[in-house]
């Protein structure tokens, strides 16, 4: 059985890059493009990992890895949460590891550090 | 004579070849660093190592292994060929016999960050670029404005505030748009990653362009030859963004298959980070294959404090590969060996060079030297341009 991804990403390039490095190992991904709806997603599906992108055109990410963490689905509360930002702003990565996430990767993503991380939480099916 | 013996590039990581007579950043398919590859084969079969050593001084005499296709498109301002200085008084009170600093504070912009952008800033030209953009600890934006400014390229560069201030004067100077961001030099290369899509900078980011590194190899090239066509036993290098060593170890690399090493025997390669940023000496300690991403980062050492190098991997690698190590040293100890450096030999090292003897002491300390060994620092610019800093 495959393993679920969630990626929470606003923009297509990425997502597409993503989808394809994650596919191509046999996982299968969701994909939410703002943070309400990832949000939704990760309450209705059962998600392995979640790959949060932090800027987002909602609610940012730091936001959606508190409510992720206080949700009331108790898989949420620890399902490994994978921060990626551009940094473009200052302490990013604090931010974003004070939120709850596990681990901050920034941009550009290199694919074979991805595996790595996504791997060393959910191996590969 | 062929001027440049380059063939193409390739991803180092998933091995896709790209042309190099087209403009590249990294890999698009798995975004890894891209690296320039020769035809060595028919180097080796025409190009004699003597002759190069006869050429006028300079990093162009390597010419044929670097990446530029015409000698116009060349901007010199005098970088490589930095002196091999033999430390006698530190010897005597390490109690070594072969010690060395390769000392990259004469460079043009006073520090080895003239190499890399030497052979980008050229091959941009080259490739038609009209500007280039550049997120910076410091020194490498100075390096970039003043070969831009050579090449009649717009320049723009993202550094932190807190940089030393000779890196920020040098670069308004020299005609660069400089923007100071509150943040370390990751914040600002998001930033220039962001301003470079939107408005068409190229971004020559550390290896988010496969030629700085071309540059920065040349250290490589210069050591062998230095050392009659044989290499040191233990380099030691201060690490922020790795292009030096990744660099060298391309270069003894290349050597090997040129044929023109009268040993193979590589040196271990010796990883020096600050203990307030130490992502490969942590990734080192765990046998990792990525470093991950230094919070808080913090240390004298602006040159340093990379939270997380780009090419982390081919680092590791080259460290893993050569047997070497990865040590991280205080802020106290690098002020303390600026000083012993001044004071016993006459060099006033950047933090980061003082920081190769730091970790030196620290590396006796642990037996992992031996006192025959040839063992080479590198000081990779000059303790003048972080006045504001070290006083």
């Amino acid at each position: 059985m495959s393993s679920n991804i969630l990626y929470i990403e606003d923009n297509p390039d990425n997502m597409m890059l993503v989808q394809r490095a994650l596919e191509s190992r046999g996982y299968c991904l969701l994909k939410a493009v703002n943070g309400l709806s990832g949000l939704q997603v990760a309450q209705q599906e059962d998600v392995d990992l979640i790959l949060l992108d932090i800027n987002l055109p909602d609610i940012d990410g730091y936001e959606v890895a508190r409510r992720l963490r206080s949700s009331s689905k108790a898989a949420l509360v620890h399902v490994p949460i994978i921060a990626i930002t551009a940094n473009a702003l200052k302490g990013d990565a604090e931010k974003a590891l004070d939120a709850g996430c596990d681990v901050y990767m920034s941009k550009p993503i290199n694919i074979r550090e991805l595996w790595a991380r996504v791997e060393a939480f959910v191996p590969m099916p | 004579m062929t001027q440049s013996y380059l063939s193409h590039l390739e991803c180092s990581g998933c091995g896709k070849q790209y042309s190099h007579n087209q403009i590249h950043t990294f890999c698009p398919l798995c975004q890894s660093p891209l690296l320039s590859l020769y035809d060595l084969k028919r180097a080796r079969q025409n190009v004699d190592r003597d002759e190069i050593t006869r050429r006028k001084k300079g990093m162009w005499r390597w010419h044929e292994l670097l990446p530029v296709l015409n000698e116009e498109n060349q901007i010199f301002l005098g970088e490589g060929d930095t002196p091999l200085l033999s430390l006698p008084h530190l010897e005597k009170e390490l109690r070594l016999s072969n010690l060395f600093v390769k000392d990259e504070s004469s460079n043009p912009t006073g520090s080895f960050k003239a190499r890399g952008l030497a052979a980008a800033i050229s091959k941009a030209k080259e490739l038609g670029v009209k500007k280039v953009i550049i997120p910076t600890a410091g020194n490498a934006g100075g390096a970039m404005a003043a070969y831009a400014a050579r090449a009649g390229l717009r320049a723009h560069i993202f550094m932190p505030k807190d940089t030393p201030f000779a890196n920020i004067e040098e670069s308004r100077m020299a005609g660069a748009e400089v923007i100071l961001i509150d943040g370390i030099i990751s914040d600002a290369a998001g930033m220039a990653g962001e301003k470079a899509r939107a408005e068409g900078w190229f971004d020559v980011s550390t290896f988010k362009e496969p030629y700085r590194v071309e540059g920065k190899k040349v250290m490589g090239y210069e050591l062998a030859e230095a050392f009659d066509w044989q290499l040191p036993d233990v380099i030691i290098y201060p690490t922020g963004g790795g292009t030096g060593l990744v660099g060298m170890w391309k270069a003894f690399a290349e050597l090997e298959a040129l044929g023109w090493l009268e040993k193979t025997k590589r040196p271990r390669m010796v990883s020096v980070q600050a203990e307030g940023c130490a992502p490969v000496v942590k990734a080192f300690q765990k046998g990792a294959v990525f470093c991950d991403f230094w919070t808080n980062a913090q240390t004298i050492a602006s040159g340093l404090r990379v939270p997380k190098s780009f090419a982390d991997h081919l680092i590791l690698q080259n460290i893993y590969d050569s047997e070497g190590t990865a040590i991280a040293v205080s802020d106290e100890s690098i002020l303390e060996s600026q000083k012993q450096l001044a004071s016993m030999e006459g060099i006033f090292a950047a933090p980061e060079g003082a920081a190769t003897l730091a970790a030196l002491k620290e590396l006796i300390k642990q037996d992992w030297v031996h006192p025959e060994e040839r063992i080479v620092l590198f000081n990779t610019g000059s303790g003048l341009k972080y006045l504001d800093h070290v006083s």
